[in-house]
C-alpha cells in the first residue's frame, strides 16, 4: 500500500512540476510564436550575463516592462556568469525558433566569444543586438544585422573621478581624517580584462588626481604603498559586492583611525562593490548614517544604492541609465518588428562614426 | 447488497497490492526513463520545435561537450568519492590548449610569440596527460593518506585556480581571455564531416561516442575495470583478493584527469574564449549527472549507460525548459527539484533490496 501511495504521489509531484511549467507559459508572454500569426511575430531571445547583477536586473524589469507593453513574444536567459552556458542558450534559442537575438555577452575581454554568436545569428540569417557589456567594432561589423547598445565605457571613469575630485575640493578636511594632507584611498575593481573596468579603474583615479592638482592638492595616494597594482579586483569577476566586503573587512583591522592610515576614500567600479564595502565599514563603526563616514563612491545608480545615498550612508555614483539601455534597445526591436533593419530609427541617438554602436549617456547621482 | 459490494472492494484491494507492486517496481526500476520520455513527450506538445533535427542535434552536441568530463568523475563516485577539483582541471587544460593554438598570424594577441601553434595530436595528449597528472595527485593523496576524496579534491580545486589565474597572466596573455585561436584547432572541434537534416553535427560528437565507447570497455572488459568496481563496493574484500588498491585508486584518478583534459581540449575551441573562470562548475553537472543515472555514493554501483542517461537528462532539463517557456528564475528550482527526485527514485531500488 505505502508503495503504491509512494508512486501515485510521485506520479502527481511531476505532474504538478510540468503542470507548473504550463500554467506560467500561458501567462507569460514568452512562449514559442504559434499563437501569434502576425507577419512581423517577433520571438526575441534575451541573454543576460548573469541575473545575479543588480544592475542588469534593473535593465531585466525595463526590458520585460517594455516587451511586454509591445505585445512581442520574448524568452529571458541567464548566463550565470559563465559564457559556456550563455552558448549553449543561444544555440538552444536559435533552434527553438528565436529570431531576434538580444544579448549582454559574457566574455568581454576576447571578441571570440560574441563573434561565435555573431556567426550563429549569421547561419540562421536573424539579428543580434549585443548591450551593455561591450563587443569589439570588428564584431559588430562582421553581419550587417548586428549592433550594439551600450555606454562609452570611459566615460563612467571619467565622470566618477570627476565627482570625486570635485567632492573632495569641497570636504579636503573632513575626508582626510589623519591630517597629513594626503588622501589615501582604495579601488575596488570589478573584473580583469573588461574594458569598462579598465577604464573606471584608471580614469576614476586619474581625472579625480586631475582635479587636485589643478587645486593645488596632492595627488590620491593609495592606501597600501607598497602595492604593485593600485587596485583590489573581484577574482571572481562577478563585480560583486562579496569581493569588495571581504577586501574591504581585510584591510579595516589593519589600516584604521587609532593607526593614523585609515583608508579615507573608496571608489569602486559598480554600486554592487560600494555596498559590498558600505557594510564592511558599518561593522567598523563607519557609515551608519550619522557619526563618521567615508566617501563611498560607484557607479550604476541601483536603486540600492541611490537608498544609501540619501541616508547619508555612500557619497555618489554615476547613474547608468537601466531604462533609457532599455528604451533604446526596443527601438532597435520595434524597427525590426516594422519589417527594416535595426539601425532604420537611430538618428536621435548617440551614434559611434562608422560601426553600429549606439551610446546611451551617463549621468552623476549625489542624492536627491 | 451494498455489503456484497463493499466486501468485494476490499477483497480486490487485499489482491491489489501484488499487482500494484510489480508495476510500482517496474515504474520504480525505468524511473528516470519514464520521467524522460514524459517530459520529451511534454514538451514537444508545448514546443514542436523541441523534436526538429536542429534542435535534437543542439542537445546532442551539449551532452557530448559535457558527457567526458562526467564519464571520468563517474570512476570516482564508484570508488565512493568524488572530484571537486574536475571544473578547475577542465579550465586548466582549456587555457593550456588554446594558449599553444593560437592563430599565429596574429603574434599580438597570441600568449606565447615564440612557439608557432603545435600539431593538434600533441596538445590533446599534453591536455590529458596534463589532465591525467592532476588525477595522479588527487589519487596519490585519497590512496596514500586515506583521505576522502572531497577533501583532496577540495583543496586541488583551490590550488589549481591559482595555477589558473597565474597561468592566464603569463607570456603576452596578462590576464586577457586566451583566444584568437588557429582555424586549424576550431575546425577540428567544431567542424562536421557530415549533417543531419541539413544541421551539421559537430565532431565533437563523434570523439564523446568514441570516448563513451572507450570508457564501457575500461569499466566492462578489463581487470582495471573489475577491480575498480570491487573496491568500490568493499575496500577490504578487495585488498584481501589481492586489488592493488593504490594503484587502481590513482588509476581511477588519472583517467578521470585524462577525460578532464580532454574535455578542456573541447571546451578550449567550443566557448573560443579561455578565462580564470572557464570550467567554474563543471565538476557540480557531472557529479548531478552520474548520480541521476544512478551511479551511487555508496560505491561499487554504476554503468557507463546510467551516466549518458544522466547528462542527457540535464542537457533536457536545460533545453527543455526553455523552450517550454520557464522563467529562467524558477529553473533553478526545477533543476533541482529534479535531481533530488530522481535520485529518491533511482535509490529507492537499492533501499528495497537491503
Amino acid at each position: 500500500m505505502k508503495k503504491t501511495l509512494a508512486i501515485l504521489l510521485s506520479a502527481v509531484m511531476m505532474l504538478g512540476l510540468l503542470a507548473g511549467c504550463g500554467s506560467k507559459t500561458t501567462e507569460q508572454p514568452s512562449t514559442s510564436g504559434t499563437e501569434n500569426t502576425e507577419t512581423a511575430a517577433l520571438n526575441v531571445g534575451v541573454f543576460y550575463y548573469d541575473y545575479s547583477d543588480v544592475y542588469i536586473s534593473s535593465v531585466r524589469s525595463s526590458m520585460d516592462e517594455q516587451l511586454k507593453a509591445m505585445g512581442v513574444n520574448y524568452t529571458n536567459y541567464d548566463g550565470a556568469g559563465n559564457q559556456a552556458q550563455q552558448t549553449d542558450q543561444i544555440n538552444t534559442a536559435i533552434s527553438n525558433g528565436a529570431n531576434l537575438l538580444i544579448v549582454n555577452i559574457v566574455e568581454t575581454s576576447s571578441p571570440d566569444a560574441a563573434q561565435n554568436a555573431v556567426e550563429a545569428a549569421k547561419t540562421a540569417g536573424i539579428p543580434i543586438i549585443f548591450f551593455n557589456r561591450e563587443v569589439s567594432d570588428d564584431v559588430v561589423n562582421s553581419y550587417e544585422k548586428c549592433a550594439f547598445v551600450g555606454t562609452n565605457a570611459p566615460e563612467a571613469g571619467h565622470m566618477q573621478g570627476q565627482m570625486v575630485g570635485e567632492y573632495l575640493l569641497e570636504n579636503y578636511d573632513t575626508v582626510d581624517l589623519n591630517g597629513d594632507g594626503v588622501i589615501s584611498y582604495v579601488m575596488f575593481k570589478g573584473q580583469e580584462g573588461n574594458a569598462e573596468a579598465e577604464a573606471r579603474t584608471q580614469f576614476g583615479v586619474e581625472d579625480a588626481n586631475a582635479v587636485l592638482t589643478a587645486a593645488g592638492k596632492p595627488e590620491l595616494a593609495y592606501y597600501n604603498a607598497s602595492a604593485t597594482d593600485k587596485y583590489l579586483v573581484d577574482q571572481g569577476g562577478k563585480w560583486s559586492a562579496q569581493a569588495a566586503n571581504d577586501y574591504m573587512a581585510t584591510i579595516l583591522p589593519e589600516y584604521s583611525e587609532a593607526n593614523g592610515n585609515m583608508v579615507e576614500l573608496i571608489i569602486c567600479n559598480n554600486d554592487g562593490m560600494a555596498e559590498g564595502a558600505v557594510s564592511a565599514l558599518q561593522g567598523a563603526g563607519y557609515n551608519t548614517g550619522d557619526g563618521k563616514t567615508i566617501p563611498v563612491f560607484g557607479v550604476d545608480a541601483t536603486d540600492s544604492a541611490k537608498q544609501l545615498i540619501n541616508e547619508g550612508k555612500m557619497t555618489g555614483t554615476i547613474k547608468q541609465d537601466a531604462e533609457g539601455m532599455a528604451s533604446t534597445i526596443l527601438n532597435l526591436v520595434s524597427s525590426v518588428q516594422g519589417g527594416g533593419n535595426l539601425m532604420d530609427n537611430t538618428s536621435s541617438f548617440n551614434v559611434d562614426e562608422g560601426v553600429a554602436k549606439i551610446r546611451v549617456p551617463y549621468a552623476t547621482y549625489t542624492g536627491e | 447488497m451494498n455489503q456484497e459490494t463493499n466486501v468485494q472492494e476490499k477483497e480486490a484491494r487485499v489482491r491489489q497490492p501484488w499487482t500494484a507492486q510489480r508495476v510500482g517496481d517496474i515504474l520504480l526500476n525505468n524511473a528516470l526513463l519514464i520521467i524522460m520520455a514524459i517530459a520529451v513527450v511534454y514538451i514537444a506538445i508545448k514546443n514542436p520545435n523541441f523534436i526538429k533535427p536542429a534542435s535534437l542535434i543542439n542537445i546532442l552536441s551539449q551532452t557530448a561537450a559535457y558527457l567526458p568530463a562526467a564519464l571520468g568523475i563517474g570512476g570516482c563516485i564508484v570508488l565512493t568519492g568524488t572530484d571537486l577539483s574536475a571544473g578547475r582541471a577542465v579550465g586548466i587544460t582549456a587555457c593550456i590548449s588554446a594558449s599553444l593554438l593560437q592563430n599565429a598570424a596574429n603574434m599580438a594577441n597570441k600568449m606565447w610569440p615564440q612557439i608557432g601553434t603545435l600539431p593538434i595530436p600533441v596538445v590533446i595528449v599534453l591536455a590529458m596527460l596534463i589532465g591525467a597528472a592532476i588525477g595522479c595527485f588527487n589519487g596519490f593523496f585519497v590512496a596514500k593518506f586515506k583521505l576522502h576524496p572531497f577533501i583532496v579534491t577540495l583543496g586541488t580545486q583551490l590550488i589549481l585556480y591559482t595555477v589558473l589565474l597565474l597561468y592566464v597572466q603569463q607570456g603576452n596573455n596578462k590576464g586577457m581571455a586566451i583566444s584568437n585561436l588557429d582555424p586549424s584547432y576550431t575546425g577540428f572541434v567544431k567542424g562536421s564531416l557530415f549533417s543531419i537534416g541539413g544541421t551539421p553535427i559537430p565532431n565533437y560528437v563523434l570523439f564523446a561516442i568514441v570516448l563513451t565507447a572507450v570508457m564501457w570497455f575500461v569499466w566492462n572488459k578489463t581487470t582495471f575495470g573489475k577491480n575498480m568496481f570491487a573496491l568500490g563496493s568493499n575496500e577490504e574484500a578487495a585488498r584481501v583478493s589481492g586489488v592493488n588498491v593504490f594503484g587502481v585508486t590513482v588509476g581511477v584518478f588519472a583517467l578521470a584527469g585524462a577525460m578532464y583534459g580532454f574535455t578542456g581540449f573541447i571546451e578550449g575551441a567550443r566557448i573560443g574564449s579561455n578565462t580564470a573562470n572557464t570550467g567554474l562548475n563543471y565538476e557540480l553537472d557531472a557529479i548531478a549527472a552520474c548520480v541521476i543515472g544512478g551511479v551511487s555514493f555508496v560505491g561499487g554501483i554504476g554503468k557507463i549507460r546510467g551516466i549518458v542517461i544522466g547528462v542527457v537528462m540535464l542537457r533536457l532539463i536545460f533545453v527543455g525548459l526553455t523552450m517550454v517557456g520557464v522563467p529562467q528564475d524558477l529553473q533553478y528550482l526545477i533543476k533541482g527539484a529534479i535531481i533530488l527526485f530522481a535520485c529518491a527514485l533511482d535509490m529507492r531500488k537499492y533501499l528495497v533490496k537491503k
